[in-house]
């Protein structure tokens, strides 16, 4: 039973890496910098907890503000560039934040001896979840529930004139920015958005991880965020869950019976499923549609065929 | 500043552009893809890796020039390879979608890799490893030189390609204006598929180059490969072929001047730093792309 629920923390904390990325894709802008946000939530609140013992609340609040904050910042000069320079740019940045965390050392004394982020060793000791006595059952509701609230803001967003601002961004920027949008607000705030988002899992993974390295945060950690909502597609939220779930419960797990063909089979599964539905799980109609109340053309078209990969 | 620091300094820097032609090859087989296809190719390190770790089969049988030849070969054929199982049946507009499959290819190649190597890193045959010229206080290394005049050797042979034959004519005519190009009777499919064997034919030589001036070759070195590509790219221009080549050598030295001046576990957030530079004063690249519709 442990491992289900083991298996249900990792494929909560990926959705919820899976959502900031969705954020940001849906102004038609590819970021590979989800990673390094993750890294920064969750080094943050760790040393919060650990460190200074604040409570989990502050302490995961503060992580994804922090997080976010650093999103507007590298969000600003990222407007500069689209389309690939955007995913080199994205990917430089998110290998400066895990070099950065590979090089931090900042130890203090606690009653529990020397707690902090040692360098290349890794940042151990973040034991909120034991020392207060959280089950993993626990852990896993206070998980969903963190999930469930970002899937109702963001088809919130999504409803709103704000999703519709980013919708039409991603679809063509040009006519967005004839029609009076303001480009800059749209993509900062998306940007910021998933930052904040992905601070915020990254600060509950760092918790019940209770031991995080730069390792962890590396670029394949941070291009898986960007495949939940490509290969669920774009149209709907419902489709990143899906997509981590086939990814993470499908690939990952499901297919531990074969061994030592496991890991071959999930590049290969990947490129298959991009061959037969290249938009996405669930971006044609199989019978529900979950995320979005009516069909629009952006179900019918690749979504950012438009602006991503203009010069 | 002492003397002997400048001169460590320089000495690095040296080594550094030498080594830098293999980042510029990477970067160069990016750029062709990406100027053509307008979609990029995440697997093109590894197939690059993937094609040395074949040529590999043949090396106790074959002197090691041949080795050489064979992995430029083997790269062109994982090229098509490439292009067939990932781009050849992706909507053309999409390129989302062969971001993600190249992804999958990537991982697919790497985990291979590890799979029948065992993971144990193999050695590759370097040429020329124990001759060494000196120019005054500066050692130029003979397996680094090699490389250099290798990557020279392929660049060359590329213009030549592009300008000069009828294949490169098509290629470039593609890239310019695909509509065009399929009005004058080039079949786009069979251009794209050329387009990646002349790119998996660089991606080759620069997996060799990079085995023999490391001197072993692992599935580890798949990624940086990747990563480093992609920021010469970039700096160079996209769709750039002197741009990548420039970028490459720049990178390279950086890198290794960097990794002098602060030590390997810092050296790439000083590279990443410096891309950021050139993306916030030069956007579009060292060579902006030339003209064209998209």
């Amino acid at each position: 039973m442990d491992f289900y629920l083991g298996l249900a923390q990792v494929i909560g904390i990926h959705t919820l890496l899976g959502l900031s990325a969705w954020c940001v894709l849906h102004t038609g802008q590819v970021s590979i910098a989800q990673g390094g946000f993750f890294a920064i939530g969750a080094y943050s609140a760790g040393m919060l907890t650990s460190m200074w013992n604040w409570p989990l609340g502050p302490a995961l609040g503060a992580g994804a503000a922090l997080a976010g904050a650093v999103a507007v910042a590298v969000g600003f000069p990222a407007l500069r560039v689209k389309g690939l320079m955007l995913v080199v740019a994205t990917t430089a940045f998110a290998e400066i934040v895990r070099l950065f965390f590979f090089n931090l050392q900042w130890r203090v004394q606690t009653p529990s001896g020397l707690v902090g982020p040692d360098g290349s060793l890794g940042f151990g000791g973040i034991r909120y979840f034991p020392s207060n006595g959280w089950s993993t059952f626990e852990v896993n509701v206070l998980i969903w529930a963190l999930v469930a609230g970002v899937m109702a803001l963001l088809w919130w967003l999504d409803r709103s004139r704000v999703g519709t601002l980013w919708r039409a961004v991603g679809e063509d920027e040009l006519a967005a920015q004839s029609a009076g949008i303001n480009l800059t607000a749209a993509k900062v705030s998306a940007f910021g958005i998933g930052g904040c988002i992905a601070g915020l899992s990254g600060g509950v993974f760092a918790h019940y991880a209770t031991h995080i390295e730069h390792n962890n945060f590396g670029i394949l950690l941070a291009t898986f965020a960007v495949a939940y909502p490509i290969i669920g597609g774009l149209s709907s939220l419902a489709g990143t869950l899906v997509a981590v779930i086939f990814i993470q419960g499908f690939l990952l797990e499901g297919l531990r019976f074969l061994g030592e063909w496991r890991s071959l089979l999930f590049g290969a599964l990947i490129v298959v499923v991009m061959l037969v539905r290249p938009n996405g799980f669930l971006s044609r109609a199989l019978g529900v549609n979950w995320g979005r109340a009516r069909r629009t053309t952006a179900d019918r078209t690749p979504p950012e065929s438009g602006s991503l990969y203009r010069q | 500043m002492d003397l002997l620091y400048l001169l460590d300094l320089t000495q690095s820097l040296i080594d550094g552009v030498l080594f830098g032609t293999i980042y510029a090859l990477i970067g160069i087989g990016f750029t062709l893809i990406f100027g053509v296809m307008h979609k990029l190719n995440l697997s093109y390190a590894a197939a690059s890796i993937g094609a040395a770790y074949l040529s590999l089969i043949v090396v106790s049988a074959v002197p090691a020039p041949v080795v050489y030849v064979a992995s430029a070969l083997l790269g062109g054929a994982l090229g098509w390879l490439v292009y067939l199982i990932c781009f050849r049946f992706v909507p053309i507009n999409n390129p989302l979608a062969t971001l993600m499959s190249t992804l999958g290819m990537l991982l697919a190649i790497e985990e291979l890799i590890s799979h029948v190597t065992r993971g144990m890193p193999q050695n590759f045959p370097a040429m020329f490893a124990s001759s060494n010229i000196e120019i005054g206080q500066f050692f130029l290394r003979g397996d680094l030189l090699f490389v250099f005049a290798l990557g020279c050797v392929a660049m060359v042979a590329l213009t030549q390609l592009l300008q000069r034959t009828r294949l490169g004519l098509a290629t470039r005519a593609v890239a310019q204006q695909p509509i065009a190009a399929q009005l004058c009777g080039m079949s786009v499919n069979a251009t794209n598929a050329n387009t990646f064997v002349i790119a998996g034919l660089l991606g080759g030589t620069a997996g060799a180059m990079a085995g023999a001036a490391i001197g072993v070759l692992s599935p580890l070195m798949t990624l940086p490969l990747t990563v480093k590509g992609l920021v010469v790219t970039v700096i160079g221009g996209l769709g750039s072929i002197p741009g990548a080549i420039v970028a490459g050598l720049i990178v390279g030295g950086v890198e290794n001047v960097f990794q002098f001046l602060r030590g390997v576990a810092e050296r790439d957030i000083y590279v990443m730093l410096m891309l950021f530079a050139f993306l916030i004063f030069r956007p579009g690249g060292l060579f902006a792309a030339p003209g064209g519709r998209d």
